[in-house]
């Protein structure tokens, strides 16, 4: 979660209109409190001495000294904060992971991709602070949930379903055999489910990994995830992420079809 | 030339073919000079010319058979003659570029396509034939390499030549119409000059030849998000992947290619609304993408002249990304035109899930 106070970051870029437009961005993200500009890499470096920032925004390319090098004298002070890349090439992405860059932005910037490298920021900002909660082991309380049907109580296995749609304080189960109603919200649902294959498509649905046959996109740019029981909505801001988990899937093999 | 007959196959050979040289020493002669050929492919440095030079000393039946490359360091099978009289023969013919010595110890000159790359050192006794007949073979063997070699990078370089390039009939409309959104929907403005950026930053990457089927469909969509701000409720798309194949290999800009073309000749020329569909599925270890637009289709003689390379400058594209597939994967994965006058255009492209080599 965002400290309450939310984020301090510092943008830095020798570009004006760059400058302004990164200001801008951050500026209107929930997560960020407060947003100084540097307009070259020695102003930086006194601000940062001078007071604590959570995050900078670093362009690379710049005169006198880039990007990549006042990461690196960042990187010794005691308290650094934590570096996000912004650049207009993707050529020097290997070498800012290796400085220890949380994220790399590609200008012109995304607002969805700003969102995703500050919730990266936000879980570096807390990993550092000792009040923070290490998240708890659960017990795999939750492989199968329990649900009232005519006075009987039976368990939907969590294997067996395909999505879940959230429905007021209740959550809707799909599975093959029909559709089960649990007293649950959705968000306490994908923190249980969230290790297991489950990602979160929508505001009002998750979907298992396994149980996507087919991505449909049609005229209007609207993302459907297709599933044997039917098409599950999945929202911009959530469509680079289920995109990246199906191809992981992909790539270790997971998703050849089992009968599905 | 001598042939060198071990006493084993000799004996053998004799009960069989008691009269000539045995049929079976002419085999194992010309099996020997294959087998030196090919070890020489790679070069004097390469580890499989110790091999190479072993052969070769065996097949002349001498004491000792050196091959020296420009700086003098020689690869030594068998008996290496005495040290200063080699330096002196090395020396003279790296100089002079001709013959040094006669048997029981001569150097030879190695020419490859007409430049000295190394001398062949010969110490025992033989005939001068002979140690002739060897260097010709080793020049042989390295010319053959280089030659192999030199293809190999011509191929490369038609590779990257063939690379898809943007196309500036869609780029001038994509400006036009972010430039017309502007000041009427300055959002909408943004998204689209977005979209442009990730079209364009994908269209000139020039990181390794070959990307994941899930970049090419991010990149097609990103470019039929700018094609419907072009042409507006005039293009209809449907996009389907299955998620298994996202992670297939495939050489760079192989789709978008074929969408675009459905666009140009499916779509834009003729007046109402258009379909185009795009669908990439895995059938057993092959991936199968169509692109299928339900415009005015075309003579299948026509889209078989477009293959061949013979179509308009504007169906480059398709002939591009065939003769790529097929340079990658080999002629039977080309694509495959589905068209006749007035019945749209189904273009297919069928390619290995795994294929040796092919990695993003």
């Amino acid at each position: 979660m965002a400290p309450p106070a939310g984020l301090r970051v510092l943008a830095v870029d020798d570009l004006p209109p760059a400058l302004d437009e990164l200001c801008r961005l951050l500026r209107e993200a929930p997560e960020v409190a407060e947003v100084a500009a540097a307009g070259d890499p020695l102003g930086a470096l006194k601000m940062i001495q001078a007071e604590r920032f959570d995050a900078v925004f670093l362009d690379i390319s710049m005169p006198g000294l880039d990007g990549l090098e006042l990461a690196s004298l960042l990187a010794k002070l005691s308290e650094p904060p934590v570096i996000v890349f912004v650049t207009a090439y993707d050529g020097h992405a290997v070498a800012a992971y290796g400085i220890g860059a949380v994220d790399y932005l590609l200008k012109p910037v995304r607002a969805e991709r700003l969102s995703s490298a500050l919730a990266k920021v936000i879980r570096m900002v807390s990993a550092g602070e000792p009040a923070s909660l290490p998240k708890q082991a659960l017990p795999d309380a939750m492989a199968a949930l329990p649900v009232e049907s005519a006075g009987r109580t039976r368990y939907v296995r969590r294997a067996d379903v395909r999505f879940v749609e959230a429905h007021g304080d209740y959550v809707r189960l799909h599975t093959e055999s029909g559709v089960h109603l649990v007293r649950m919200a959705i968000s306490r649902l994908e923190e249980y489910w969230e290790g297991t294959g489950f990602v979160r498509v929508h505001r009002g649905y998750l979907v298992a990994l396994s149980a996507v046959r087919e991505l449909r996109s049609d005229s209007a740019g609207g993302l459907l995830a297709n599933t044997d029981i039917g098409d599950v909505p999945v929202s911009r801001r959530h469509s680079r992420e289920l995109r990246e988990r199906l191809l992981r899937a992909a790539q270790r093999g997971q998703l050849d079809r089992q009968g599905r | 030339m001598v042939m060198p007959v071990p006493d084993e196959t000799l004996s053998h050979g004799r009960f069989r073919h008691w009269r000539s040289p045995s049929r079976t020493d002419t085999v194992a002669t010309l099996s020997a000079a294959r087998t030196i050929s090919d070890d020489l492919k790679d070069g004097l440095a390469s580890p499989r010319a110790r091999r190479a030079a072993r052969a070769l000393r065996k097949l002349l039946d001498v004491e000792g058979l050196g091959m020296a490359d420009l700086s003098g360091a020689t690869l030594w099978a068998g008996q290496p003659s005495a040290d200063t009289e080699t330096a002196a023969l090395l020396e003279d013919v790296l100089h002079t570029e001709a013959p040094s010595g006669r048997p029981p110890l001569v150097a030879l000159p190695l020419h490859v396509s007409d430049e000295l790359i190394g001398v062949l050192v010969v110490s025992g006794p033989t005939t001068m034939a002979a140690v002739r007949e060897a260097a010709a073979l080793v020049v042989h063997a390295l010319e053959r390499g280089r030659l192999e070699a030199s293809a190999d990078q011509a191929a490369q370089a038609e590779l990257r030549a063939l690379r898809a390039e943007i196309s500036p009939h869609f780029v001038y409309n994509a400006l036009t119409v972010i430039a017309s959104q502007v000041r009427s929907d300055p959002d909408r403005a943004r998204d689209l000059m977005l979209d442009f950026a990730d079209y364009t930053r994908y269209s000139l990457a020039r990181h390794g030849e070959y990307t994941m089927l899930s970049e090419e469909f991010h990149a097609i969509e990103t470019y039929l998000a700018l094609q419907r701000a072009v042409l507006g409720e005039r293009l209809h798309v449907q996009v389907r992947v299955a998620p298994e194949v996202l992670a297939v290999a495939v050489p760079y800009l192989v789709l978008e290619p074929l969408v675009e073309n459905a666009i140009r000749h499916g779509i834009e020329p003729r007046s109402g609304t258009g379909l185009v569909q795009v669908k990439g599925e895995a059938e057993g270890n092959e991936c199968v993408i169509s692109v299928e637009d339900d415009g005015v289709g075309m003579d299948p003689d026509k889209a078989k002249a477009i293959l061949a390379g013979r179509g308009d400058a504007e169906s480059v594209g398709l002939a591009n990304v065939d003769r790529r597939l097929r340079s990658v994967y080999g002629p039977w994965f080309g694509l495959v035109v589905e068209t006749a006058v007035g019945a749209g255009t189904r273009v297919v492209v069928r390619v290995p899930r795994f294929q040796p080599g092919v990695m993003p």
